[in-house]
C-alpha cells in the first residue's frame, strides 16, 4: 500500500523475542479494507499462537474528521471469541505513525516486557522494573525513562498482572475502549505495555481533492447539532441526564478532544485542585479525565457525587481495571463510600452480562448522539449502532463521534478512502466485509 | 497579519497541527507543523499552542497569550520556548515560521481547521 500507510505489518513472536515484518498488500486492503476487517483476517492467520492485533484504519492519522481511532483484536476471556477494542486519544494515531499499520503479538514472553514501537522499528525491552507497577506509574516511567513525555501508552496495571477478568487495557493514563478484558489477555503474555511514537509520513493518492472534501466535511460538522456542546456533560443530557450539568460543574476542568476529532469527549476534572485554576497546577495529580461515559453514568445513578465517581474511576484507571464493570458491580451492593469501592478493586471478581455475539466495545453509547440518523424502532437501533461502530472500526474513524455525526456517512466514507488510497473500494465490498466481521 | 490563538477555547485536538503539517509537506505528517499543541503536562490537563512565526514565538496558554521574541526565547533558559520545547520531537525554534499558509488556495489552514474557531487572523501588533 503507498498511500495512507506505512505499508507495514509487524510480527511480534514473544516466545523467541524475534520480530519480522511484511509488507501491507494491496489485494489484502481490496478485500478487507482494514482495522478491524484486517485485524480479523490476521487473526484466523495465527490463532493458533493466541494472537492480540492491533490495528489502524486507513484514515486513521490523516485529516479526516475524527480520524482518532486504532484497535485491538483478540479473543475476550470475557466471551471466549475474537472481539475488538477501540483505542484513541492520541495513541490510535500514534500507532500509524510508528511505521506499522498492524502488530500481531504472538505467544508468551518468559519474562515481563513491553514493546516500544517508533519510527519504524520495534523492539522488546525488559519490563522487570515495571512489573507491579499501577498504570500511571508505568507510564510515567516509560515516559521518563525514553526522555520523551508525548509517548503514547497501551499498559495493564496489578489487576491485568493478577489476571482479573475485569482487567483493562488504559491509554496513558485513562481508561479506554477495552470492556473485553484485554488487560488479562497481554498479562498472560508477560507483556506489560505498548509503547508508541512516530515520527512517520503518509502519502495521500489524490491529496488535493482528499483535503478540499475534509474541509468542506468540517464546515458541515461545524453547522451541525453538535454545535455548542461539550464535554461528557453534554452527551449525558443527551442519553437523558439532564441534571448532568449540574452534577458535574463542581469538579469540570476542560473538556479536550482526541486526535482530529471535532467534539471533546473526554472531561477532565480536578479532585485535589480548585477546578477553575487556569495556571499550570502545583499538584502533579490533581484530577482525572473522564473518558468513559458508560462507568461515569452508572456511578451517578448509584447516588455518588461527580467528585466521588473521578475518584473511583481514577482508583480504577491506576489499578486498571474496567471501570464500567466495576460500576455495574458495585452498583448492586448499594456501596457509596468511594474508599470503600477504592480497597474492593484489589481482587475485585464478578461477571458482567455482554449482549450475545458483541464484538464491539459498549464504551461506546448505544444511542444517536445529537445527530439525526433517521431512526426508529427497537431492533433497527441495535443494527444501527452495530453497523455504525463496524464502519468506525473499519475505517479509523472515532466512535462515540460516529455516533453524532451523519455528516460522516458510509458513501462519504468510501469516497475520501478512495480518493486517499487510489483504490476502488465498493459499497457491496463494505457490506461483505462488514457481513463477515460481525458473524 | 498573524495567528492568534484563544488556548481557552482550545480542545487539544491537533487538527491545526495536521493541516500545518499538509501544508510544509503535501502529505500528513507532524515533524513540520509550525503550529504546535503542548501537551506534555496530560495529568496536569494544561495545555495550549504554540506558534512559531519569523522573530517570535506565540505562546498560547490557558492564562493568555505570550508573544516571545525569538533571539529573547533562546536566552531566556528555562522559561519561554524552552519550557515548551518538550512539546514536540523537533524543536519548534528549527521549524519552518508561520507564512500564512501563503501559498495554499484555503487560507490560514489552521484557521480554517479549528473545529471550536480557537484560532483567528490578528492584524500585526494586536
Ligand atoms: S497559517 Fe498556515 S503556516 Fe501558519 S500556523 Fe497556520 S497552518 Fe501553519
Ligand atoms: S485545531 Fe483548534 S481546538 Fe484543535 S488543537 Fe488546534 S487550536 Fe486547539
Amino acid at each position: 500500500m503507498d498511500y495512507l500507510s506505512s505499508n507495514k505489518i509487524l510480527i511480534v513472536d514473544l516466545n523467541t523475542g524475534e520480530t519480522s515484518e511484511d509488507a501491507l498488500d494491496d489485494d489484502l486492503v481490496s478485500q478487507k479494507i482494514g482495522g478491524v476487517g484486517i485485524t480479523s483476517s490476521l487473526y484466523e492467520t495465527y490463532k493458533d499462537r493466541d494472537p492480540v492485533i492491533l490495528g489502524t484504519g486507513l484514515l486513521t492519522g490523516t485529516l479526516f474528521p475524527a480520524s482518532a481511532l486504532s484497535v485491538i483484536s483478540a479473543k475476550s476471556p470475557r466471551t471466549g471469541y475474537l472481539t475488538h477494542s477501540p483505542f484513541t486519544l492520541k495513541a490510535g494515531m500514534e500507532l500509524k505513525y510508528t511505521g506499522f499499520d498492524y502488530v500481531v503479538i504472538l505467544g508468551r514472553s518468559e519474562n515481563p516486557v513491553f514493546l516500544w514501537l517508533h519510527d519504524g522499528v520495534a523492539d522488546i525491552l525488559d519490563a522487570a522494573e515495571l512489573w507491579g507497577k499501577d498504570v500511571w506509574n508505568t507510564t510515567d516511567l516509560l515516559r521518563k525513562s525514553m526522555g520523551d513525555d508525548l509517548i503514547q501508552t497501551l499498559v495493564i496495571g496489578p489487576a491485568g498482572e493478577e489476571g482479573s477478568d475485569l482487567a483493562q487495557v488504559c491509554v496513558n493514563y485513562w481508561a479506554n475502549g477495552d470492556c473485553w478484558g484485554f488487560g488479562k489477555v497481554l498479562g498472560e503474555k508477560n507483556l506489560k505495555a505498548v509503547a508508541l511514537r512516530g515520527m512517520g509520513l503518509l502519502e495521500i493518492s489524490d491529496a488535493e481533492d482528499f483535503v478540499d472534501q475534509c474541509f468542506e466535511i468540517f464546515e458541515a460538522i461545524k453547522g451541525s447539532a453538535l454545535e455548542g456542546k461539550r464535554g461528557v456533560e453534554d452527551i449525558l443530557i443527551a442519553l437523558g441526564e439532564s441534571d448532568a450539568r449540574e452534577w458535574l460543574a463542581p469538579v469540570v476542568h476542560r473538556h479536550s478532544a482526541c486526535y482530529n476529532t471535532p467534539y471533546p469527549t473526554n472531561t477532565f476534572i480536578y479532585l485535589n485542585e480548585d477546578p477553575t485554576t487556569l495556571t499550570e497546577p502545583a499538584e502533579p495529580e490533581p484530577g482525572f479525565m473522564i473518558t468513559d461515559i458508560g462507568a461515569l453514568l452508572a456511578l451517578k445513578k448509584s447516588g455518588l457525587s461527580a467528585a466521588d465517581a473521578g475518584h473511583v474511576l481514577r482508583a480504577c484507571a491506576r489499578r486498571g481495571v474496567d471501570p464500567a464493570a466495576v460500576a455495574e458491580i458495585i452498583g448492586k451492593t448499594g456501596q457509596k463510600d468511594p474508599k470503600a469501592i477504592e480497597q474492593s478493586l484489589e481482587g475485585l471478581q464478578g461477571t458482567v452480562a455482554v449482549p450475545q455475539g458483541a464484538k464491539f466495545s459498549s464504551w461506546v453509547p448505544q444511542n444517536p448522539i445529537f445527530g439525526d440518523f433517521g431512526l426508529s424502532g427497537e431492533s433497527s437501533l441495535r443494527d444501527w449502532w452495530v453497523r455504525r461502530q463496524a464502519v468506525a472500526y473499519l475505517f479509523g474513524i472515532h466512535p462515540i463521534f460516529a455516533n453524532m455525526s451523519p455528516e460522516l456517512s458510509e458513501e462519504v466514507i468510501l469516497e475520501m478512502v478512495n480518493k486517499g488510497t487510489g483504490l476502488d473500494l465498493s459499497q457491496e465490498t463494505l457490506d461483505q466485509v462488514i457481513e463477515d466481521i460481525c458473524s | 497579519m498573524r495567528i492568534d490563538v484563544d488556548a481557552l477555547k482550545c480542545i487539544g485536538c491537533m487538527a491545526c497541527e495536521m493541516a500545518c503539517g499538509y501544508h510544509r509537506d503535501d502529505a500528513f505528517a507532524l515533524l513540520a507543523s509550525c503550529i504546535v499543541v503542548y501537551r506534555a503536562r496530560e495529568k496536569k490537563d494544561y495545555f495550549g499552542v504554540v506558534v512559531k512565526e519569523e522573530e517570535s514565538l506565540t505562546i498560547a496558554r490557558p492564562e493568555g497569550v505570550e508573544i516571545k521574541r525569538i533571539g529573547v526565547a533562546e536566552e531566556a533558559g528555562d522559561s519561554g520556548q524552552k519550557k515548551e520545547a518538550d512539546a514536540s520531537a523537533k524543536p519548534m525554534l528549527l521549524r519552518e515560521p508561520c507564512d500564512l499558509c501563503s501559498d495554499m488556495k484555503y487560507g490560514p489552514m489552521c484557521v480554517k481547521i479549528c473545529p471550536v474557531n480557537a484560532i483567528s487572523l490578528q492584524d500585526e501588533g494586536e
